[in-house]
């Protein structure tokens, strides 16, 4: 029982920093811009909350500067694609790979550490829990006592699907993935709702890369992003892009990683169950390719 | 054209050299002593001028890679688990093999290739059997040959005398030998180079992966294996990337070390899109950026700035070319078609 917990409880916060950058990825994919670059928001979100959570005392200052530190990549991606009209692909690669040098740039210039910095002083985002429903049995250790992120991400999440499917916004976001020409020509402007879109996503990615370093672990070592932005592009393509999906395939690879943890226990080499995610994304992908053959077809 | 290509490279160049210098400024330090000693570390001197090149191996042949696939219109991102695997198999065959230098080099090089290939090959067959995007495929497989390769130096391949990951020293007889200064593995780079050049440029099988790159339908049309050109490139990019990770064992630790792979082929990537798939660009490019990344090691030691910068540099450098080239471009076109309605006009 207590094994199954923990499996539960680890594809919960191993599902939530994807959750939360693949859903700031839906409304870039609805608004149509190509957009690669969570992987490096979630990177310079994690390292500015963790930045924040341990020089002004406070997670929630974490919180604040990791929305930040995002939002000023997104800022960048804005200004490349939207405003110079840059290739989309090469602005994702090389954000990535600024958020990556500039990361380590900083650890090592503010920290004066290399590779990773732990320290008491970095605050956690605190757990919630929930008075009554903690003493249900079993439920109770699912449900209440994650932390306050994972909550914040499930509330987000249906605000995603309110927003994209049930308000003007979210049919002017759509409009500019499916017709930008046409959405122009009735008086809105398409590279604005890209504006839009980018400036969401960077406050989603932000929200993930402040887990990562303050929920997930507490410390911040430097690429600890490690793919989970890639992971939650592949949630989004998968799913095309509806909110409630990439919820369901962000659990799916939560799941292999507490898997993963869980398979470590029994002497498996770390090596070959840190592959575990990575793997399941490929599996995800055969089935997804399979399904759109026989579409296809049909 | 060309004068153009060159000289938006050089005002890219000059462009994020000056923001370069605005960070610095910002943090305290003295930009012109700083690029001063990175440059000094990199290019002015035989002997950092070949360190300098031989760091270019890995960034040059990695680069060809990307911009070979791209222009091919593949989506190869697997140069990194490309080039761990090429050199985790170079460096099994160097602690096995002992045959003379002459065959040892050659075959080592080769060893190197098929991992790159192999590696490759798992997501060109996913693509070609199940239609799978090559793009996320090749991703995922990064990180699945990044983890493999460090658990072989971990366990099986793990040299019982060291503390950290690492295997044995492979068998000298497989070491590139030095000429004065430079290090043999820069003669595979400039091999490389005019190979591939020939290849893409010359040949029909390379005119028919730059046709498909541009247009597939009418490459189609034209008569074009589509599918066969796929794997075609899938395989000899992915050889490219091996070679480089091979070169890198032979070249210089002579083992694989935790790491080995660093940002080589990222930075490859980066590396062709900056040199817009061309092949002579890249090689330029990353001899470039090989002089920031040597020179910047050296920057520190007579400096207080922080090697790091190098990385920060980089990226600011490909998105200001970048950005230039496009929007340059794009103003060029503008002032195209309004030559053309005045001349419609009149």
């Amino acid at each position: 029982m207590k094994a199954f917990i923990g499996l539960i409880n680890g594809m919960i916060s191993g599902a939530t920093p994807i959750l939360l950058a693949a859903l700031g990825g839906v409304f870039t994919y609805y608004a149509g811009v190509f957009n690669i670059a969570m992987e490096g928001m979630m990177l310079v979100g994690a390292f500015f909350a963790v930045l924040g959570s341990y020089f002004l005392g406070s997670w929630l200052w974490g919180i604040g500067l990791a929305i930040f530190g995002s939002l000023a990549l997104a800022l960048i991606f804005i200004l490349f694609a939207v405003g110079l009209k840059t290739d989309e692909f090469v602005t994702g690669i090389a954000l990535n790979l600024f958020a990556l040098g500039i990361t380590t740039y900083l650890l090592r210039q503010i920290f004066k550490v290399k590779g990773v910095f732990s320290n008491p002083g970095i605050i956690p985002i605190p757990a919630i829990k929930i008075p009554l429903i903690e003493n249900i049995p079993v439920l109770g250790k699912i449900l209440s006592g994650q932390n306050l992120m994972v909550y914040i991400a499930i509330l987000i999440t249906w605000l995603s699907y309110f927003l994209i499917f049930r308000t003007r916004f979210g049919l002017r976001l759509r409009a500019a993935g499916y017709n930008a020409a046409r959405l122009d020509s009735s008086g809105v402007s398409s590279a604005w709702m890209r504006v839009w879109s980018l400036l969401i996503c960077g406050v989603f990615c932000g929200l993930a890369g402040a887990f990562l370093s303050l929920g997930y672990v507490n410390l911040f070592a430097e690429n600890m992003s490690a793919g989970r932005g890639w992971i939650s592009l592949a949630a989004i393509i998968l799913v095309n892009g509806h909110p409630l999906g990439v919820a369901l395939i962000s659990l799916l690879f939560g799941f292999s990683d507490g898997l993963g943890l869980l398979l470590q226990g029994y002497q498996a080499p770390a090596q070959f169950t840190a592959m575990v995610p990575y793997l399941a994304t490929l599996i995800a992908l055969y089935f997804y390719a399979v399904r759109a053959k026989e579409k296809r077809i049909r | 054209m060309n004068s153009q290509r060159v000289l938006n490279g050089v005002v890219g160049v000059l462009i994020a050299l000056i923001i370069g210098a605005i960070i610095m400024l910002v943090q305290g330090y003295n930009p012109i002593l700083t690029y001063q000693a990175l440059f000094q570390y990199s290019l002015f001197g035989w002997y950092p001028f070949a360190t300098t090149l031989k760091n270019a191996v890995p960034l040059v042949l990695s680069g060809l890679s990307a911009a070979m696939a791209f222009a091919s219109g593949v989506v190869n991102l697997g140069q990194p688990g490309q080039l761990v695997m090429g050199a985790l198999l170079a460096t099994i065959g160097g602690l096995y093999l002992d045959l003379p230098p002459e065959l040892m080099i050659p075959g080592l090089a080769l060893l190197a290739m098929i991992g790159g290939v192999l590696w490759a090959g798992v997501a060109a067959l996913l693509r070609q059997w199940f239609e799978m995007s090559e793009f996320i495929v090749t991703l995922m497989l990064n990180m699945i040959a990044d983890y493999f390769t460090v658990w072989a130096i971990t366990y099986p391949f793990k040299d019982a005398s060291a503390y950290s990951p690492m295997t044995p020293q492979i068998n000298p007889k497989g070491w590139l030998p030095l000429i004065g200064d430079f290090n043999t593995t820069i003669f595979f780079m400039i091999g490389a180079v005019v190979v591939m050049w020939f290849f893409f440029n010359r040949w029909k099988a390379g005119y028919e992966w730059r046709i498909t790159g541009q247009n597939s339908l009418f490459a189609r049309l034209g008569g074009c294996d589509i599918q066969k050109n796929f794997m075609g490139v899938m395989l000899l990019t992915g050889a490219l990337a091996g070679l480089a990770g091979g070169l890198v064992v032979m070249a210089g630790p002579h083992r694989f070390i935790k790491g080995l792979g660093a940002n080589y082929a990222w930075d490859g990537v980066m590396i062709a899109i900056v040199a817009n798939n061309g092949l002579i660009a890249t090689f330029l490019y990353g001899v470039f950026f090989s002089a920031i990344q040597t020179g910047a090691l050296g920057m520190e030691l007579i400096t207080d700035v922080p090697s790091e910068i190098a990385q920060v540099l980089q990226a600011i450098l490909v998105l200001v070319i970048v950005a230039s080239r496009e929007y340059l471009n794009a103003t060029l076109e503008k002032v195209a078609a309004r030559r053309r309605a005045r001349i419609r006009q009149t």
